[in-house]
């Protein structure tokens, strides 16, 4: 046990738990920040990816004491409202089926158009790979991704 | 209640306000609008406030196939609402809707099932704004109409808004019968209306039943008897006690009493031994320090080796058997050629994204259960049996899931929940590890096909043999009255192995699992006699079956079965002779690279498919490149939906056809978790066309039609491209080096 301080969505948070307790379900469990889901617990799925200091990461890996002085952006604070480019593309094309492995895959593709505005077929597919969707929006996430990377140019 | 068939009853409801009630037989009650209530209660499916605001009431799951929002967007074109006006609630579990209206939400039925009772709601409502229209203005109904929210005075043009004609409404007496729209008049069915749950996923703000949190609620994981039907027999949680932050640990039995009344399918639970934590990391982390002694019981023994022996041996010892025409004399005739192959299809898991899960809340006399579950009525039937309450005190909350495609016809969760919370007097949410919801799934069964043929020498075939070996005991093309390829003389046997694992349904279940050798066999058949896989089956189709004498029918053959096999048949041909037509069959393909054709219906939709594949070096030995898919379903009520489960299930077959076939050693499923069970990922999905077939027909399922012709397409194609001829899947690349 230990009690760390974490930055999530610019605020920070002070809680006692686990030292080994994965990131993951600090934010669900403790902070109750609901929108990142547990899909596999071995980085595997993406369903649980954040970004930490603007990188995307499996935050079902990563233990909490391994977290030093960083800042975590989670699905809830991507952007206010929901109107991130990469959140406004997903509307726009209605992504979504069940919709639980999204708030993963939108981390993902929002890192993916932060390093690579303008992605190729190839660059998404390297990118989004490690994200698993069992209803198989694939096609309409990788045109959500499309239409976002042109929204940036324009 | 007195209810007799089309007429619309009405009678009171407690808490004031109008309701009608709408069922098929259909039935209504209404109670007097009392001064001051602002919400109006039109019927079971929707209420109407005086700012006119509408709630359309959601009776069926949420799990990604989009019926969250089309089965509102059918209400609101009924009633001729503005669909911006239209908000959506869930309904817990209630006994007032009929199993049509709530019951289960699967077999691709949702839309067709609440089809005529959610349009009879909306109409009925918007006749009652008509008519309170019409006596305010002095007018007769003739001359007004519903559109956007408002009733309109076709003559004077004024206009009254839904939420000022509601009080009115309410004391009017309910139309015994109603007008329904004519598909030309629709405005939303047929349009792809934006799925409501979106904005919300995309915010991170959707909840699932993983999500539930309510006060005081504790923490549950459950270490489960790795081999079906086993039992504990003892553990030691020394250590698993020691962590900081367990609660409680005890055994997870049954008596055989209750055992008895719970379900044995959906209601089975497996034994194991919960940790109750105060966090979900503490209760996975404590369960793998649990030692449990099992006794694992007869499948203990039994691996994937042993039970495809016994399919085997169950081959010449068949139990059920039908004939039509006389197989043994052309297979007798010398002259003709034999073709005897074998088809197999194992068992696939689910691997759903979000992992099985229920919150429940046990208080004495009454228990609260919070899950995303196909089928609230048996949930609430499952809970009261294991807790002895009369059902009225179990409440289902219904949760949308993260995907169910059968998985979650299992009660197991909520089961598990109510047994926890109750002998912990706590609120307590039981969350599955992905290796628990991967070793524990209620897989595909298993189908073995042998199949024989009798071929003449002038290449026709005059005989067609199937023998079905299955873990459960059904499979299509295994009776008499599942035949439309219109052979001369048929005859099937079928035999049921017990299962090693637990079986369930499977997206499009026997489909699936039937269509693998039915349509790989037909392709071989075509290439045998030296016809185009689609001329051929246009062929086989264009007779009926010969069922034999009528006479000798049951009744709901000649009542049901017939009827509707003339126009899944039909279907059958209006699609291949569709693909036909639009050439989209004629396309040369070039060396490495093949293409193949099945076609298959779930329920009244046919879905047919056309594979691209390339050979090539990877762990599969192939791609799929591109699948166009033809589909027959009559009305498409949301394109963009229908799209997204025909994709979705093309992409969840292939996930089978590349990776899926559990195996299983010492009873134990070798299969953990995305590391060793692969899916498709986005770098292998192939392109996808969907086509619909243009039909003002009563709309018909599209959540599993999709996936039964992908595997035959596939395997087709790969024959085409490659020579061989492929008769299992997974389809792994060493099957190339020794076929």
């Amino acid at each position: 046990m230990g009690k760390y301080s974490l930055t999530v969505n610019k605020k920070t948070h002070t809680f006692e738990v686990a030292s080994d307790t994965p990131l993951l379900w600090v934010l669900r469990d403790t902070l109750k920040l609901y929108g990142t889901k547990y899909g596999c617990g071995i980085g595997q799925c993406g369903a649980c990816t954040v970004h930490i200091d603007g990188l995307p990461y499996r935050s079902c890996c990563i233990p909490i004491e391994s977290i030093k002085d960083q800042s975590i952006v989670t699905i809830e604070g991507l952007s206010e409202n929901g109107t991130h480019t990469v959140q406004l593309a997903w509307q726009v094309v209605d992504v979504p089926q069940c919709g639980y492995c999204q708030s993963g895959q939108i981390m993902t593709a929002a890192a993916l158009l932060d390093r690579i505005p303008q992605p190729t077929e190839a660059d998404i597919n390297r990118a989004m790979k490690g994200n698993i969707c069992r209803c198989g929006t694939y096609v309409r996430i990788k045109e959500a991704i499309k239409l976002a990377a042109k929204n940036i140019s324009s | 209640m007195t209810s007799r068939r089309n007429f619309i009853k009405v009678s009171g409801l407690a808490g004031g306000g109008l309701a009608i009630s709408l069922a098929v037989p259909k039935y209504a009650r209404t109670m007097a609008f009392k001064p001051g209530d602002r919400e109006i209660t039109m019927n079971n499916f929707l209420t109407i406030d005086t700012g006119g605001n509408i709630t359309a009431i959601l009776t069926k799951h949420e799990m990604g196939q989009g019926t969250g929002t089309s089965v509102p967007t059918i209400l609101a074109d009924e009633l001729g609402a503005d669909w911006s006006k239209v908000k959506i609630k869930r309904s817990d579990y209630n006994p007032v809707y009929s199993w049509r209206e709530m019951g289960t939400t699967g077999g691709s039925g949702s839309i067709e099932r609440i089809w005529n009772a959610i349009r009879n709601a909306g109409a009925t409502a918007r006749e009652m704004m008509k008519q309170a229209a019409a006596q305010q203005w002095g007018v007769d109904t003739m001359v007004v109409k519903a559109e956007n929210s408002f009733v309109i005075n076709l003559i004077t043009k004024e206009r009254l808004e839904f939420g000022q004609l509601a009080e009115a409404a309410s004391k009017l007496p309910v139309p015994e019968k109603v007008v329904l729209k004519k598909p030309k008049d629709y405005v939303y069915i047929g349009t792809s209306v934006k799925n409501r749950i979106t904005p919300e996923v995309v915010a991170g703000k959707a909840n699932y039943g993983i999500d539930m949190d309510i006060p005081s609620m504790v923490y549950a994981a459950i270490k489960r008897c790795p081999v079906f039907n086993g039992k504990v027999v003892t553990y030691d949680d020394t250590e698993a006690r020691g962590l900081k932050g367990v609660l409680d640990i005890f055994p997870l039995t049954l008596s055989e009493d209750v055992k008895k009344t719970l379900h044995p399918k959906i209601g089975y639970v497996d034994e194991g031994v919960v940790v109750v934590a105060d966090s979900t990391w503490t209760a996975f982390k404590a369960t793998k320090l649990l030692k449990i002694t099992w006794d694992q019981g007869a499948n203990g023994s039994r691996s994937t080796t042993s039970l495809e022996n016994e399919m085997k041996a169950a081959k010449d010892a068949v139990s059920f058997k039908f004939e039509m025409g006389d197989f043994e004399q052309v297979l007798n005739d010398r002259n003709n050629e034999i073709l005897e192959v074998e088809y197999n299809n194992p068992h696939h898991p689910h691997a759903l994204m979000e992992p099985i899960n229920a919150t429940a809340h046990f208080t004495g006399e009454a228990c609260e259960v919070w899950v995303g579950t196909q089928d609230a009525a048996q949930t609430n039937a499952e809970v009261a049996k294991l807790l002895g309450l009369p059902r009225e005190n179990v409440t289902v909350h219904v949760l949308n899931s993260g995907g169910s495609f059968g998985r979650r016809y299992h009660m197991d969760s909520s089961i598990e929940a109510a047994f926890i919370s109750r002998k912990i007097n706590k609120p307590v949410k039981v969350t599955w590890t992905r290796e628990d919801e991967m070793m524990h799934d209620h897989f595909q069964h298993c189908l073995r096909n042998y199949l024989t043929a009798v071929i003449t020498p002038d290449k026709r075939v005059v005989g067609v043999q199937n023998k079905a070996i299955c873990t459960v005991d059904y499979a299509i093309w295994s009776e008499k009255w599942d035949h439309y390829y219109a052979f001369p003389n048929i005859r099937g046997y079928r035999a049921h192995v017990p299962t090693l694992v637990q079986q369930g349904a499977w997206r499009s279940v026997g489909e699936h699992s039937g269509s693998l050798g039915k349509e790989c066999f037909i392709d071989e058949l075509a290439h045998k006699t030296g016809k185009d896989p689609i001329d051929y089956r246009i062929e086989l189709l264009g007779n009926e079956v010969d069922w034999g004498d009528p006479k000798d029918f049951p009744n709901w053959v000649i009542n049901y079965f017939l009827p509707r096999k003339k126009i899944i048949r039909q279907r059958y041909l209006d699609t291949l002779e569709y693909i036909r037509m639009h050439n989209l069959w004629k396309k040369e393909m070039p060396y490495g690279r093949g293409k193949g054709f099945a076609i298959a219906n779930f329920g009244d939709t046919i879905c047919a498919q056309i594979a691209e594949v390339t050979m090539d070096d990877s762990e599969c030995g192939f791609s799929v490149d591109k699948v166009t898919a033809v589909v027959y379903c009559g009305m498409v009520v949301n394109p963009h939906f229908g799209r997204g489960q025909i994709e979705g299930a093309i992409i969840w077959a292939l996930s089978a056809v590349k990776y899926g076939g559990i195996t299983v050693e010492n009873g134990v499923v070798q299969r953990t978790n995305f590391d060793n069970n692969k899916v498709v990922r986005m770098d292998e999905t192939p392109e996808i066309e969907v086509i619909f077939i243009e039909s003002d027909e009563e709309p018909c399922g599209l959540g599993e039609p999709g996936t039964p012709a992908l595997a035959p397409a596939v395997l087709n194609a790969i024959f085409d491209a490659s020579g061989k001829r492929i008769r299992e899947i997974p389809v792994r690349k060493e099957i190339f080096q020794s076929a």
